[in-house]
């Protein structure tokens, strides 16, 4: 029911692909050379080698601390697929979050229920269409879906993340689906913990590491 | 053979170089430094060697010394140049170049060959690379009758001796002006 995200670390995502490749000129280094006193015995070639391996070691070591689960929310209450919307959109309220996971009885993850499947449920695509038709006063919410089940309108299958993710597996989790948020799976594959974008870019934020 | 004709101008292209040429040259200030600091340090050895050593059985002066001079005065930050290279490297291929020769000194050639081939990995395995050292070694087999007849004592004179000369040289010298400092790194 659910699909783990690419592990492919070996190539890099883009976004960090970008940030290791910044291209120094053979007049950059050769000028930066000239400006330090004293014979330097390297080569330009030897200089953007060790550039360009030291940059990756510091973002690894940067960024190797972070995994998904010590970024995850681990207080979540998950919603089950035979529960009604009723009993579900509480839930969503009493948490703060915008998504919950949706587990079988042994914790195993099945899907994903968002706002945003609720709000296709009830036909409008954004929170503010919702809001446009309310206004103008449609007598079109009808009241039997609420009491149908959450199995029936969760998105699955969803995208998650093992305990262990890092920085790329997570943008490229991140990248590969519009959701804003991801279930964290243990290494048994029950639900860890949920994984918001908004504490994963903070994370991640460079100027906002001590 | 298509790969091997691949392999083949591969490697003739590597002849060519990189297209990136040679680190700029140094500003004439640092000429002179350099030029003051190998001044200084090859007249201590050859006033030492000409009142204590010329005459006797014993030499400080061996020209590898003037080789390390320039990693010393002429390339002060290169890791070549720090002590643990100066000194270490000059001491462990006079060992080598003294045992090549007594081992090996009935096939000259064969103990230039492996005494500075043994002095190259010795000096990488234990992190004390000297490119004069390499010198040392040579000098400790072709010698001179003098070199050859100080036997270990090579090491001790010559090759641990002078360099340590350079080095003290070194340390009054090179931390005078404002743009050098020695060392980098001491072990």
């Amino acid at each position: 029911m659910t699909q783990r995200s690419s592990r492919d670390s070996s190539e890099p995502s883009s976004a960090q692909g970008d940030l290791a490749d910044i291209e120094f000129t053979d007049a950059d280094i050769l000028e930066a050379m000239r400006e330090i006193p004293g014979y330097l015995d390297i080569s330009t070639m030897d200089f953007r080698a060790i550039y360009r391996l030291a940059h990756r070691h510091a973002l690894d070591r940067l960024f190797s601390g972070i995994t998904a689960g010590r970024l995850m929310r681990r207080e979540v209450n998950p919603l089950t697929p035979e529960i009604s919307l009723a009993e579900a959109i509480p839930s969503f309220v009493h948490q703060g979050l915008k998504s919950l996971p949706v587990v079988d009885g042994q914790q195993q993850v099945l899907g994903i229920l968002t706002e945003t499947d609720v709000l296709r449920w009830l036909g409008a695509e954004t929170f503010l269409g919702l809001l446009a038709r309310v206004i103008t006063d449609e007598p079109w919410i009808k009241s039997d879906p609420y009491h149908r089940a959450v199995g029936e309108f969760m998105t699955s299958p969803v995208v998650s993340v093992p305990l262990d993710a890092g920085l790329r597996e997570l943008l490229a989790a991140f990248a590969s689906h519009p959701g804003r948020a991801m279930p964290v799976l243990a290494a048994d594959g029950r639900l860890a913990g949920l994984l918001q974008r908004k504490v994963f870019l903070a994370a991640y934020h460079p100027d906002r590491r001590s | 053979m298509r790969l091997h004709g691949d392999r083949l101008s591969d490697y003739l292209s590597k002849m060519r170089g990189s297209v990136y040429g040679s680190p700029p040259r140094v500003s004439l200030p640092e000429v002179l430094w350099s030029w003051a600091g190998a001044f200084l340090g090859i007249a201590a050895v050859a006033w030492l060697n000409q009142w204590f050593f010329v005459g006797t059985d014993l030499t400080l002066a061996i020209g590898s010394l003037g080789a390390s001079a320039v990693l010393v005065f002429g390339a002060v930050r290169s890791p070549l140049a720090q002590p643990r290279n100066l000194i270490g490297g000059h001491v462990l291929s006079a060992l080598v170049g003294v045992t090549c020769w007594q081992w090996l000194g009935g096939e000259p050639w064969l103990a230039q060959a492996v005494a500075v081939a043994t002095a190259i990995a010795l000096m990488h395995l234990t992190r004390t690379l000297h490119p004069p050292g390499g010198a040392t070694a040579l000098i400790a087999v072709i010698g001179s009758d003098q070199v050859h007849a100080m036997g270990y004592l090579f090491v001790l004179l010559p090759a641990t001796l002078g360099p340590l000369v350079l080095l003290v040289v070194a340390l009054l010298f090179n931390n005078l002006p404002a743009a050098r400092r020695y060392p980098e790194f001491w072990l």
